[in-house]
């Protein structure tokens, strides 16, 4: 089945084309933040005024044809109103036309399945960090199968966090890259450390962070930050590996981009003769091809959804997201 | 000495001490940190389970006996059973916990990872085990937040048994279990109501 997946939760619009789990295409094109972060209807203007051009784009780049395509997906959410709709809008537009199925997809269920799709993994243990998640997920087979949260944020994601400094710290373009670049050569002073079980939150080590801007380097800050927020993340993702038993390990989302949160996360799971699982960073980042790829399965396993109900959820919780063949 | 079990955080090993069986827990060093970071959680929290341990004890709360402390290890009485997340247990067993938890709170003792792999049962008693996480603190926030881990590990009914024992033994437990409603409605993305 030839599918194409729309992905516009948030600053990038993303078209994917895949067949029959083969990726054809994968096509974004990326709102500029600056410094000033995403303003949300400046960046659904931005969507809307480039929506054809990826799609065509994408569509060139998998050497088909419009008419070829067999089915659609598009992310429903979580994500910001205004660019969602864009998005699922485009999406319902195709499929009207063509007279296609049409899924909508849940952009964290993007983010966990292709990473263990290109990655070939059965049941691993995922990290999925982003900009407005942060969660420690494993598959919940049964008559409803979806992934459970075994610990996550209980205030911001940490993607978030990192924009956050790098915005207080005048970064360009701020975000979370831009502080791992800073932070290179950094070194380490102590900061607020906050794991509960498998839960953690970042506001504490927010505050404290933007506190120590103008008093000690930048370049001290940057990675103290990073290297705190992480071992966070590795703590509570190491007891969760324990405690599932599991042998395979995933990081995936923007974040995951990080090399030294994939270095972190290999020394977990090389200590515990775990697969560890992640991919190139295209695929870590938002894009249409996540959504291809499970909006394929979907379809296949016989989801689509009338069009008239296709809506968006900006509130959307993976653990809400029933997955396709269980 | 005999490495019996390997957690997330350290290895524990059983030994002999003047002829008696006891348990060393040493919390291993995390390759994926930088040295400091790593060197100072691990001092910080061997020293206050130490100091946890012995509080429980005195409050008459199962726990291991706290034999003696090091840089990053700690000597205490062994304990023997099987953990709770390989048992199979019935609901009154569960109230027991409930219980226990309740004892604990109302000594201000969290316990910060109260999960089915850090309760020993033996010959029908339940031994806490494993406060490396834990803290002496009032907050009712924290408290919850133990409830929040063992509702999340086991299943409805018997965490129907459980929150019925933690109920019995509190004093405060009308205004921690309210903060726990309030505390599972603010993760991420999480339909929310006006209370």
């Amino acid at each position: 089945m030839l599918v194409v997946g729309i992905e516009s939760s948030a600053h990038t619009f993303g078209v994917g084309v895949a067949r029959n789990g083969k990726i054809l295409a994968n096509e974004k094109s990326m709102y500029r933040i600056g410094t000033t972060g995403m303003i949300p209807a400046k960046v659904a203007q931005f969507h809307s005024e480039n929506a054809g051009e990826v799609i065509e784009r994408a569509l060139a780049v998998a050497r088909i044809e419009f008419e070829d395509i067999e089915g659609i997906g598009y992310t429903m959410g979580p994500g910001i109103g205004h660019c969602l709709q864009v998005g699922a809008l485009s999406a319902k537009t195709i499929a009207k036309m063509l007279h296609i199925p049409i899924v909508p997809v849940n952009h964290a269920v993007g983010h966990v399945e292709i990473v263990r799709h290109i990655s070939r993994l059965k049941d691993p243990l995922a990290l999925y960090v982003s900009g407005g998640n942060s969660q420690i997920l494993k598959k919940a087979p049964g008559a409803y199968p979806h992934y459970k949260v075994l610990g996550e944020t209980f205030d911001i994601g940490i993607g978030n966090m990192l924009d956050s400094f790098a915005r207080e710290m005048k970064l360009d373009p701020a975000w979370g890259s831009s502080v791992e670049k800073k932070a290179v050569g950094g070194r380490y002073m102590r900061m607020p450390y906050t794991v509960k079980g498998m839960d953690f939150s970042f506001t504490g080590l927010l505050t404290h962070s933007i506190k120590q801007i103008g008093k000690e380097n930048g370049r001290d800050i940057c990675f103290s930050l990073q290297e705190t927020a992480f071992s966070m993340l590795c703590e509570a993702t190491e007891r969760a590996l324990l405690l599932t038993n599991s042998s395979e390990l995933e990081v995936c989302g923007g974040v995951a981009q990080n090399s030294r949160l994939r270095e972190m996360l290999a020394s977990i799971a090389k200590e515990h003769c775990a697969r560890f699982g992640f991919v190139e960073k295209q695929y870590d980042a938002d894009n249409g091809a996540m959504i291809a790829v499970v909006a394929e399965k979907m379809l296949k396993d016989g989801m689509a959804v009338k069009i008239g109900d296709c809506g968006i959820l900006q509130r959307y919780r993976i653990d809400k997201a029933r997955l396709a063949g269980a | 000495m005999r490495k019996i079990a390997e957690g997330a955080e350290a290895d524990v090993f059983k030994a002999k001490l003047f002829g008696k069986a006891v348990i060393v827990k040493t919390r291993k060093r995390k390759k994926y940190r930088i040295r400091e970071l790593d060197e100072s959680i691990r001092k910080e929290r061997t020293r206050i389970e130490a100091r946890v341990l012995e509080r429980a004890y005195s409050a008459g709360i199962l726990v291991p006996k706290l034999l003696g402390v090091g840089s990053f290890s700690i000597y205490m009485g062994f304990v023997g059973g099987r953990l709770l997340k390989d048992t199979k247990l019935g609901s009154g067993m569960y109230e027991k916990l409930g219980r226990i938890l309740g004892r604990m709170h109302d000594v201000d003792i969290v316990h910060g990872d109260f999960t089915p792999a850090n309760i020993m049962i033996d010959a029908g008693s339940a031994y806490v085990i494993d406060f490396g996480l834990s803290e002496i603190s009032k907050s009712r926030e924290e408290k919850a937040l133990d409830i929040l881990l063992m509702k999340r590990a086991i299943g409805k009914g018997h965490y129907a048994s459980f929150v019925k024992g933690y109920e019995s033994s509190n004093k405060e437990s009308v205004g921690i279990m309210r903060r726990l409603a309030s505390i599972e409605l603010r993760g991420r993305y999480q339909v929310r109501t006006l209370a």
